[in-house]
This record gives C-alpha cells, sequence and structure tokens, in this order.
C-alpha cells in the first residue's frame, strides 16, 4: 500500500515532465498571478502603512487644534489673504481659560549652506513651548529658549538628518548659513517618522523673531499650534477661538474667514478616509489579478486535461476506476500548486525586498495575502482539472479510445 | 467450474445521434469456451469493433444478456467493471495504445497499478520475463516512440497478459503491421492459446483469421451461419 502512492506519485510525475513545454506554461501563468498579487498587495499595503504611520506621528493630539492662516479648504491653495495672522491673535487666544498652551509658526524656505553645499530648506520660526507643542524634543543639545527670542538670537536647531544632509561632523557648536546669516546649531532633534516629501526631519527651526525680522521679513504668522486643558469642549472652544478671529480681522457677514481651524476629528475624518479609500482600491486591485488568474489558471488546466481524455479513457480500459484517475489528477494539480507556490513566494519576496531596497517603501510580505491566493489557485487548477477528468470517465471508454 | 466463459445473448446495440437512431448490433447470441480460439471476421461497419467493446466491457449493449465467467456484467456498476477488465481481461489494440512517456516496462506494468496492491518486486521480474519471452528483453527501458510497429504491438501484448488474464481481446491487432511482425505477433497468439488462454479476435484479413481455431463472420449487425 505504502508503495502504491510512490507509484502513483511517479505516474503523475512522468505524466506531468512529458509535456514540459505545458507544465512551464501552467506553472508560470500560476506564479506570475500569486507574484502580482502578492507584490501588489504588499506594495499598496506597506504605502498605506507608512502614510497612516505618517500621519499619526504630528501626533496632532486629542485636546489640540491648529490655525492655519488664509481661507479655504483644508488642503489645496487659500482662497484669501493670508497675512493677517498675527502674533496679537495668538495673545488673545491664550487669554481662554481653558487654553493650556498656544504656540505660533512662522514658515518660510531658504537656501541653507554649509561649506559649499547649498539646499533649499524649510525654515520654522517657533516659540520655546514648540517642543511642548509638538511633542518634539532636542535629542542632543538644547531647544530655542526665551532669551533667544528676545534678543533676536541667531541660533537653530535642526531636523535629524539635516547634519547628514550638509556633512556636518559634530553639529553642536558649528555655523551653518541660512540666506545671508551664520546661525549657530544649539540643538538636534530627534528622529521622527516621515513620509514621501514632507521629510519632517529636514527642517531648521530658529526663534519666531530672527525668523520674522532677519530672515522673512514679515510681521504675520503662519500657524497657531493651541493645547487646551484636558475635557475641553472643542466645538465650543472652536466657536470662541473663530469668534475672537473674526473680530479681531475685522470681518462681518458673509465674509469668508481668513484661516482655517484645524480639529482632531478633522484630522481624524480626513485619515480615516484616506485610509478606507487605499484599502477599497487595495481590494479592487486583488480581486481583479485573482479572477484574471482564476480565468488563465482555469482554461489551462481544462484544455491540458481535456487533451488527456483519451489516455483517461485508456486507463479506464486497463482497470483504473474513477477514483484514481480523480486521485491521479488531484495529485497533478498539487504538485503544480506546490511548485508554483514556492517559486511565487521566493519571487515576491525577491520583488518586494528590490523595491524595498530603491524606494522609501518598506518590504511587507502578508501571510495571509500569500496563503488566501495560493488556496484560490490550487482550488482553482483542482476544480478545472477534476472537471475534464471525470467528465472523461463518465464516457464509455470505447468512444474516447478511438481519437487515442 | 465453469465451461462457457462468454454467453451473449439477443445483445443489441444502438447508437443515437440526434433524432437519428442506428442499431449496429441486432441481436447477437455467441457462446465462446474456455480455451477457444476465436476469430470475428467482418467489413468495416459491420459491427465487429462493437461486439469486441461489449465483450471487453468498454462498452454497454442497449439491450441483451452478457454472462463473463459465470457472472452477468451487464447490469454492473463502472467501478465493479474496471475490477473486472483489470483482474479477467486483456486487451490488444490495432494501434498499441500505449502511455507514450512511459517504458516498455512502465506500460507493461500499467495494469498492476490500478490494483489495490500496486505493483511488488515479483510483478517487476514477472513483467521482464514477459517482455524477454516476446523479444523485447533488451528494449525495456525503451519509450514507445522508440520502438518499431511489431515490437510495440508486443509490450501491448504483455501489457494484456501481466494480470494473468482468462480472456484475451484483440481487436485488429495486425492491422498496423507489415506482414513479418504480423506473422509474430500471430504466433504469440498461438502459443498463448495453447497455453489455455483464451483469445477473441476482429479482424477482416482471412489469412490471419484463419489461424484461429473457430471464425465467425458478421454482416450488417449478425453473425452470417456458415
Amino acid at each position: 500500500m505504502r508503495f502504491l502512492y510512490i507509484q502513483i506519485l511517479k505516474d503523475v510525475w512522468r505524466e506531468l515532465i512529458s509535456n514540459k513545454v505545458n507544465l512551464f506554461f501552467m506553472i508560470l501563468s500560476l506564479v506570475i498571478s500569486l507574484t502580482a498579487l502578492n507584490t501588489i498587495y504588499s506594495l499598496g499595503y506597506s504605502a498605506k502603512e507608512q502614510i497612516l504611520n505618517a500621519l499619526a506621528n504630528v501626533q496632532f493630539g486629542k485636546d489640540a487644534m491648529l490655525i492655519l492662516a488664509g481661507g479655504g479648504k483644508i488642503i489645496g491653495l487659500t482662497t484669501t489673504r493670508r497675512d493677517t495672522l498675527k502674533l496679537g491673535d495668538a495673545k488673545e487666544i491664550e487669554k481662554l481659560d481653558f487654553v493650556k498652551l498656544v504656540s505660533p509658526i512662522s514658515l518660510g524656505t531658504s537656501e541653507v549652506s554649509y561649506k559649499g553645499n547649498a539646499e533649499m530648506i524649510r525654515i520654522e520660526g517657533v516659540f520655546p513651548n514648540y517642543t511642548i507643542a509638538t511633542n518634539w524634543y532636542p535629542k542632543t543639545g538644547r531647544f530655542i529658549n526665551k532669551n533667544d527670542l528676545k534678543r533676536l538670537s541667531k541660533v537653530c536647531v535642526v531636523g535629524f538628518d539635516i547634519p547628514k544632509k550638509f556633512g556636518i561632523k559634530d553639529p553642536i557648536g558649528k555655523k551653518i548659513k541660512i540666506r545671508s546669516e551664520y546661525f549657530e546649531i544649539i540643538g538636534i532633534l530627534e528622529s521622527k517618522p516621515t513620509f514621501g516629501h514632507f521629510n519632517r526631519n529636514e527642517r531648521i527651526f530658529i526663534p519666531l523673531t530672527t525668523a520674522q525680522r532677519r530672515l522673512f521679513n514679515k510681521d504675520y504668522i503662519d500657524a497657531i499650534k493651541i493645547l487646551f486643558q484636558p475635557g475641553t469642549n472643542i466645538d465650543l472652544a472652536k466657536y470662541k477661538i473663530r469668534q475672537i478671529l473674526r473680530k479681531r480681522h475685522k470681518l462681518y457677514g458673509i465674509e469668508p474667514d481668513d484661516f482655517r481651524i484645524i480639529t482632531p476629528d478633522m484630522a481624524i475624518k480626513f485619515f480615516t478616509s484616506a485610509s478606507k479609500i487605499l484599502t477599497i482600491f487595495l481590494l479592487t486591485i486583488s480581486l481583479i489579478s485573482l479572477i484574471i488568474s482564476g480565468v488563465i489558471i482555469m482554461n489551462l488546466m481544462y484544455a491540458n486535461i481535456e487533451e488527456k481524455s483519451p489516455i483517461i479513457a485508456l486507463r479506464v480500459a486497463l482497470g483504473a476506476t474513477s477514483q484514481r484517475i480523480i486521485i491521479h489528477y488531484l495529485v497533478m494539480s498539487l504538485i503544480i500548486a506546490f511548485i508554483s507556490g514556492l517559486i511565487g513566494w521566493i519571487l515576491s519576496l525577491l520583488i518586494l525586498k528590490t523595491i524595498a531596497y530603491f524606494t522609501p517603501l518598506k518590504a511587507y510580505f502578508s501571510w495571509l495575502t500569500f496563503l488566501f491566493s495560493l488556496s484560490f489557485a490550487i482550488l482553482t487548477t483542482i476544480v478545472f482539472s477534476l472537471i475534464p477528468s471525470v467528465k472523461a470517465t463518465q464516457v464509455e471508454p470505447s468512444i474516447l479510445l478511438k481519437s487515442l | 467450474m465453469v465451461k462457457k466463459l462468454v454467453i451473449l445473448k439477443d445483445i443489441t446495440k444502438t447508437y443515437q445521434t440526434g433524432k437519428v437512431s442506428y442499431q449496429v448490433l441486432k441481436g447477437i447470441n455467441l457462446e465462446v469456451e474456455k480455451g477457444e480460439f476465436l476469430a470475428i471476421m467482418g467489413a468495416s461497419g459491420s459491427g465487429k469493433t462493437t461486439l469486441l467493446n461489449i465483450i471487453g466491457l468498454l462498452d454497454k449493449p442497449t439491450s441483451g444478456s452478457y454472462i463473463l465467467d459465470g457472472e452477468e456484467v451487464s447490469k454492473l456498476s463502472k467501478q465493479e467493471l474496471a475490477y473486472i477488465r483489470n483482474r479477467k481481461l486483456g486487451f490488444i489494440f490495432q494501434a498499441f495504445h500505449l502511455i507514450p512517456w512511459a517504458t516498455a516496462l512502465e506500460n507493461v506494468l500499467m495494469p498492476l497499478l490500478y490494483r489495490k496492491e500496486g505493483i511488488s518486486k515479483k510483478d517487476e521480474e514477472r513483467a521482464k520475463k514477459l517482455l524477454e519471452r516476446l523479444g523485447l528483453g533488451d528494449r525495456i527501458k525503451a519509450k514507445p516512440a522508440e520502438l518499431s510497429g511489431g515490437q510495440q504491438q508486443r509490450v501491448a501484448i504483455a501489457r494484456a497478459l501481466i494480470g494473468k488474464p482468462k480472456l484475451l481481446l484483440a481487436d485488429e491487432p495486425t492491422g498496423n503491421l507489415d506482414s513479418k511482425s504480423s506473422e509474430e505477433v500471430i504466433k504469440i497468439f498461438r502459443e498463448l492459446n495453447q497455453e489455455g488462454i483464451t483469445i477473441i479476435m476482429v479482424t477482416h484479413d482471412p489469412e490471419i483469421a484463419k489461424c484461429a481455431k473457430r471464425i465467425k463472420i458478421i454482416k450488417d449487425g449478425n453473425f452470417i451461419e456458415k
């Protein structure tokens, strides 16, 4: 009995390798479908993970709010003038009893150079409380303090990737040129997860006063981050802050806001809808590739076995029962699926690692997806090899033998 | 002991193609005793191959009764028929019908693969001896495509004999062979018959038929009484 299975396996194997071209194409179609599905899914998933990670790591916080200069939609160009948000607005908001902290920010992009290396870098003029407002602290050195602010000091705290970008060794105490002024590096921020073009670790922070007077020459600010006391009613806070800003900016009646207020639930809504769209996109692509591969495998297997029906008839004539024929082609499908699965697995891993090496995407291999697509492939292979083989055993062998 | 191996009573076979039905066999009666060597002759389309397929359980009669080795087989299931074909019958076809990717030895052993016990070392030895006896001792590893027509037919004869059948069925066994190979095959048949194997052979060649002990001629779906 034990030998019988080995003998069957040998018989099946001989039949399989008798037509190597056919075997090659069957395996190829399975491998391509498995690899394509898993690579697409894995890359999509890894992109989604990283986008969501980056968004989550903005650390917006539950009791927080962000005010951006200029009116309009959250994402996109502003539709009003954007030079109306002032430091005075921040000071007025700070007076509200439910406000814990107000951190104004002045933004700009300037040419930064060090020993002949020059790059356009995003510069943020900030208050000392920026670290608390964003939960982002120096890894080495110190952050900007009140004295720096008072004296309009030419000091800066750099993002984690800046020293590497400019090739600065032992950055603390070194001078870096921003536009035409030299700034002393006093601290390096800890690294923050980041995504795509908005590398948060490639920014430079200077005192807000220095930024406004020495660098950007502007009296308005670009954003205000606000932290509330725990348990604050965010909707009410938003309403009050909006009233203050509209009054201070002299906006009346139907005049639109010349600022945008971003609350945590808006941010969450935006993140979750982005995540939902990505998930639907991934599922659709996976489903399409599954169906396409299924149809291809179906056709190949069906044609392959149907071609063999005279041989099946011969086997039946020699005394094979239909069970034996079914076992024969079941074993055959499993061998094909096993080989394809193995190659598909190795190939997807290779492709993923290669892509991960050349792009910021991480190689995320989903076993669940792989096993799901593999079982789908096995199922299609089995079903569409069994249908023609069972059909061949149902016909009187004498009829099929004629075509052998 | 059953003396009569094959008893056919009023066997008919009708093929249905759409609305047109065509009766190939019109009430065949035939008895074959153990140890007989029967040749069934007839022109093409006379129904001789259909009759052989029914005797060989490769086709079912439309009506009539068929007792093979003392057992009524016309109503058996596919599984039971497969079992009987494997144990009691040996087939030799005009076009040899060997499995192209298997060696001569593997082809000979094929029927034993469909037994629960599988193929034993003893079976392999027996298959080699059979091939040796048929003059193919040095070609056991050859694939069908590497063998001549006569050699292929001898492999097919070995395959038909490996299961120690009670009845050997041959459908135009020399139809695809030259005269020299045909003579060899017929010689083998006679030897086998002398050893006690019952043979039923279908042919349209009178010279070949002469070698049988008994000849039956079929015409338009029935035997012509001589």
